[in-house]
């Protein structure tokens, strides 16, 4: 449950923040600076809290007192200030404010690009390889595929007005795939005549993608809008403003 | 035409109230709209939580704040009112994304759970936030796969895990019958990782206008479902039989988008009068 002078800011901040729809004006600049503060503040300390004091301080901490103990040998275990060593890696990024020795910083960042790399080219290839795969459909409507060498939802009885639909739905697949990579390949003059219309098709299919992508801008941005008009009715209007209100004569 | 032609000059602002009028009726006016089609992917992903056996739990990550409640909180209330009315248990995670993930999840889960009688530790348990490299998970999520305990020795309240009767059977989180992230534009390692290499089956819950983005993977099998922004918690909802907040949005949501769609058209109609009037004038 949120405290009331919370509810009663929010809704403040909310209405301010619209106003900018119809003018840019000086409260929306103090609220909006305000929030950016408020951000920076919540994340060092929620930082600290919940990242750096629970996992680096404390078994630092709780090493240097003595309180962990080993279960083997019965001693108190130290190896928790091994944590300290941290601090090395951490302290060369701000090596990168020195011109002598921004050298050093390299180290580091070095370590973080190599590693990032490496990561990525496993990641694209696990992405990827099942993609390719998936790209082979079954295009005959009078044959059952091999539910193994198939994705996605189960092929229907062959022959039927369903399995028909699904190929003629695979078969656009396959011309939209081919046609957006055609529309790309810039190794060759595409300006023929004859290459022209899958040129023409594989824009057009971008374009219906780029439509969806814009369409699902719209409706984010509304559910953005939605969720702080849900906020200002039932949180602050109905659950604020309207206690408040009984308390006048008649209400 | 020239009246026509108006209609591409309009101010923006008179777009901004209109729009905003109308979404507003349906909070004045108590306006319903019968639940629809349910898309293939929130069937999917409601099928696969609803198929959960009795000794597997399912884990929900949790990774979201005030930037994107607007669509992931519906999603997360949706999927957790299905758990608790089937009974089926579960696991909150908030890995990598925002360290308020687990405030913003705790707010929406423990009353629904305490409603549903659920018991902490037994029933579900809370894990919380893991630091993580954005766009660079892949190590994180591995070991989660790999070594749930080890990730999370505690859970938010401090309690060791292995003093939690729930977590006995969860000690990998490849363990779990079904993975569901619910965030802003959830990684894609969760599915180069999670899924390529120990076969989690996963469910997304994104903003929409990160879907396009991910519908390949439904398609190729490498994500079991995904519910869509709202629309896919309200088609959630439906499918559960509970009427929730994301049917609550769909209402003025719809009336918005209608809105929208008729400054297009009329935006059009406006463009084509116009330039068919400086045509006329050449």
């Amino acid at each position: 449950m949120t405290d009331p002078p919370v509810i009663w800011l929010a809704a403040f901040v909310t209405v301010v923040v619209f106003s900018y729809a119809l003018k840019d004006n000086y409260v929306y600049r103090l609220v909006q600076h305000a929030t950016l503060g408020a951000t920076v503040g919540v994340t060092v300390v929620v930082t600290w809290k919940q990242v750096l004091l629970p996992r680096w301080w404390a078994p630092i901490w709780a090493a240097w007192q003595g309180t962990v103990v080993d279960p083997l040998t019965g001693q108190p275990d130290h190896r928790g200030l091994l944590w300290l060593l941290a601090l090395l890696p951490g302290l060369l990024w701000y090596f990168q404010l020195s011109k002598r020795w921004f050298w050093l910083s390299t180290l580091i960042t070095g370590l973080f690009v190599g590693t990032a790399a490496g990561l990525a080219f496993k990641n694209q290839i696990l992405l990827i390889m099942p993609q390719l795969a998936a790209s082979i459909k079954p295009l005959n409507p009078f044959v059952r595929p091999d539910p193994a060498l198939t994705y996605g939802p189960a092929w229907p009885e062959p022959g039927t007005p369903a399995a028909w639909a699904a190929a003629l739905n695979n078969a656009l697949f396959l011309a939209a795939l081919l046609a957006t990579l055609f529309y790309f390949f810039f190794s060759v003059r595409t300006d023929h005549r004859v290459l022209q219309a899958p040129r023409r098709f594989g824009r057009l299919a971008i374009m219906v993608c780029l439509g969806a992508m814009f369409g699902s801008t719209v409706m984010t941005r509304m559910a953005y809008l939605l969720d702080r008009l849900m906020f200002l009715s039932h949180d602050w209007w109905e659950g604020q403003v309207v206690p408040l209100l009984r308390f006048f004569p008649g209400g | 035409m020239r009246l026509l032609a108006r209609l591409h000059r309009i101010d923006r602002r008179w777009l901004y109230v209109a729009t905003l009028v109308l979404m507003l009726v349906p909070f004045i006016l108590p306006l319903t709209l019968p639940a629809g089609h349910v898309a293939r992917t929130t069937r999917a992903a409601f099928e696969l939580i609803d198929s959960c056996p009795p000794d597997k739990v399912v884990i929900i990550d949790s990774s979201w704040d005030a930037g994107s409640q607007a669509e992931n909180r519906a999603q997360l209330e949706a999927v957790v009112a299905h758990l608790c009315r089937r009974r089926i248990k579960f696991v909150v995670t908030s890995l990598g994304v925002t360290a308020l993930g687990p405030d913003f999840a705790r707010d929406i889960i423990r009353p629904l759970a305490e409603r549903a009688g659920y018991e902490y530790g037994r029933d579900w348990v809370q894990l919380g936030f893991v630091q993580g490299v954005a766009g660079a998970l892949g190590p994180l999520i591995d070991r989660f796969c790999r070594d749930l305990w080890g990730l999370y020795p505690r859970d938010v309240h401090n309690t060791p895990v292995e003093e939690l009767p729930l977590m006995q059977a969860v000690r990998r989180g490849a363990d779990a019958h079904a993975f569901c992230c619910f965030t802003y534009a959830p990684a894609y390692e969760w599915i180069s990782f999670a899924n390529a290499q120990y076969g989690l089956r996963l469910v997304f819950g994104c903003m929409t206008i990160m879907c396009p983005a991910y519908y390949p993977y439904i398609d190729s099998g490498q994500l079991a479902g995904m519910l869509v922004g709202n629309v896919g918690a309200a088609e959630y909802e439906a499918l559960n039989g509970v009427a929730g907040r994301g049917t609550r949005l769909g209402v003025p949501a719809a009336f918005g988008n209608c809105a929208i769609i008729i400054a297009a058209v009329l935006g059009n109609i406006g463009l084509w009068a116009e330039r068919r009037g400086r045509r006329a004038a050449a």
